[in-house]
């Protein structure tokens, strides 16, 4: 059975008048890598939150596979639905395999303790982000590239069948951004529905099935695959400047590049 | 995994042990033969002087040590991991001045004439002591309620506050009461398990029995939100809940034990970090073997209190005269690297 996330005209404001999302829509389906891009304050994180269910908003719906998410409860729809957020600050040191197990929780009895399978299904989560060698590690001393892996062995063992990432690789290098936006294809082939929040457009044209343009006005610009929304005129409304777009030099996607405002002669 | 299933197992003889020794160690020690010959002989308790101390003075004592300092470790564990804070104790939120604060108002009132018989045979200093602690929490609560959840960092500095604000009015209190009832007021402050008959046991057991429960239930939910706060609640861990739960919860046991033992201080930080050193810090096994911890740590301070110490000296020296240095040892023997707050 296919797993579908739909958010309908989806609009919300943390204070009064304040509005973060105008009416904003997505969908969000096993087996594609949605990104979610837009200038900086566009509201793309809490989208996020609300696809993820954390949030509620003001208006609109949002519908976990014909069914409204709110109807949900947060272990039910956790089994579905995985959140990863931007930054992880833990109070104390827990090793890889425990911080991986914590992803059972939705799963769990209720004095959490662990059966053979949620052990079987946390290794297994080890194996698919190949940080199985880490898991006697302690979480703390893991470097960005390696925690990264691990927390995303740690809402795989959720068991669910949508990620929504907020921007996974914005604190590793650009080898290591690379490794995990691969990591991410490759459990899209095995069927999971990823949507990620990035600022980094050349990344989602690479690896991304298809792109939700925020603008800086909290409205959708455009969406559709990264070659049709990653333009030069789209790209300039959302963010407000000369955004030029060519050929990625060695692989099918779009290349964006921001100039300066005098232009850059390029 | 097993050495500390081994190191839990020892821990829990330790402190039944304790529990035993509370009971025959004393001023006079009791000969458990001589309990059990005259218990055999069914002989009633007020012709035996053995059973006679035994269960009107030694099994109350110990009892009220076993279950104050089991919750008291118990609840401070709770909040290190609500407020996300190592330095976090069960009075950080300034339950235990309040609490004094109240119990000093108790004894003004009382000499003013007002309240000496207390509330439905509750003393009085403990019902003001209660009552005084359940308004701090309340108010700590609300001025650091928001409309998501509450950040650890403006429930503590909202907590401190208040504690200071109390800590003032003792001062007020003291600097206006008569000065021969300073030493009954500043022998309550140091606390103490000298508790009179099975009342304030009873107290306590209502009060720490289903407080714990509910506590150690949340063991699983203070694992997520010790690792992350949002990765949590993507998990489906209600944190608004989870906070209000487990602080109100852990206030309310908290100022029932202050209410009954007085402000009985350092158990709260201590035993969940020596604990925390064996278990290592997923809450199921922290908060059970604190709660085994705190009642043996207790019962072992009690019985230094009566026995080696001159007199009857107050357990509140007690603990922090034990546990400082120990604790200390601790820091300076572990690097503390289970907190990275």
């Amino acid at each position: 059975m296919s797993c579908q996330l739909i958010a309908t005209e989806v609009s919300f404001a943390y204070e009064r008048d304040k509005c973060v999302l105008n009416g904003v829509e997505a969908t969000i389906q096993d087996g594609s890598v949605t990104g979610i891009v837009g200038p900086n304050g566009s509201g793309k994180s809490t989208f996020l939150r609300i696809l993820a269910g954390l949030l509620h908003p003001d208006a609109g719906s949002v519908h976990l596979n014909d069914r409204a998410l709110r109807s949900y409860s947060g272990r039910e729809r956790a089994r579905s639905i995985a959140f990863l957020p931007q930054s992880i600050s833990p109070a104390f040191s827990l090793s890889v395999f425990e911080v991986v197990c914590l992803g059972r929780y939705p799963h769990s009895s209720a004095w959490g303790s662990l059966s053979a399978q949620d052990v079987a299904v946390a290794s297994r989560a080890l194996v698919q982000t190949q940080t199985d060698a880490l898991r006697h590690r302690d979480f703390g001393s893991l470097s960005g590239g390696e925690r990264q892996r691990v927390l995303l062995a740690s809402i795989l063992a959720q068991e669910p069948r949508l990620l929504l990432l907020d921007e996974p690789t914005s604190a590793l290098d650009i080898h290591h951004q690379v490794e995990v936006m691969a990591l991410l294809r490759h459990l899209c082939r095995d069927g999971y529905g990823i949507a990620l929040v990035t600022h980094d457009l050349n990344l989602a044209a690479r690896f991304c099935d298809r792109v939700v343009l925020l603008g800086a006005t909290h409205c959708i610009v455009a969406d559709g695959r990264p070659e049709d929304v990653l333009t030069g005129p789209l790209l300039s409304e959302a963010y407000g400047s000369t955004i030029r777009v060519g050929q990625h030099p060695f692989a099918p996607a779009p290349f964006v590049m921001a100039t300066l405002p005098e232009g850059d002669g390029s | 995994m097993r050495p500390r299933m081994l190191g839990a197992v020892l821990l829990l003889c330790a402190s039944v042990a304790m529990g035993f020794a509370s009971l025959v160690i004393g001023t006079e020690n009791i000969e458990l033969g001589t309990v059990v010959q005259e218990w055999r002989a069914g002989r009633p308790v007020a012709d035996s002087p053995a059973l006679s101390v035994l269960f009107n003075q030694r099994l109350p004592r110990t009892l009220a040590a076993l279950l104050g300092g089991a919750g008291l470790a118990l609840a401070g564990g709770v909040f290190q991991a609500l407020l996300r804070n190592p330095l976090a104790t069960p009075y950080t939120l300034g339950i235990a001045s309040a609490g004094a604060f109240g119990a000093w108002i108790a004894f003004i009132l009382s000499d003013a004439g007002w309240f000496v018989s207390g509330v439905l045979g509750i003393p009085s200093v403990q019902v003001f002591a209660f009552l005084f602690a359940g308004a701090d929490v309340l108010l700590v609560y609300m001025l650091a309620a928001r409309k998501e959840h509450s950040s650890p960092a403006v429930l503590l500095l909202a907590g401190v506050t208040m504690g200071m604000l109390a800590n003032s009015g003792i001062m007020l209190t003291r600097y206006l009461a008569a000065p021969d009832r300073l030493v009954a007021m500043d022998r309550w402050l140091m606390g103490g398990v000298d508790v009179l008959g099975y009342r304030p046991v009873w107290t306590l057991t209502l009060g720490v029995a289903p407080c714990a429960l509910v506590l150690l239930a949340q063991a699983g939910k203070l694992d997520q939100f010790g690792f992350s706060g949002e990765l949590a609640a993507g998990r489906g861990v209600n944190i608004k809940w989870l906070q209000i739960l487990t602080f109100s919860v852990g206030s309310l046991m908290t100022a029932i034990i202050v209410s009954v033992i007085g402000p009985v201080g350092f158990i709260g930080l201590i035993v969940p970090h020596a604990v925390r050193a064996l278990t290592g810090p997923r809450h199921y096994l922290l908060l059970a073997l604190s709660l085994v911890a705190g009642g043996g740590f207790l019962c072992f301070c009690d019985i230094i209190a009566r026995k080696i110490l001159p007199g009857e000296t107050p357990i509140g020296i007690v603990t922090t005269l034990i546990g400082g240095p120990f604790f200390l040892y601790l820091l300076m023997r572990r690097k503390f690297t289970d907190w990275d707050a």
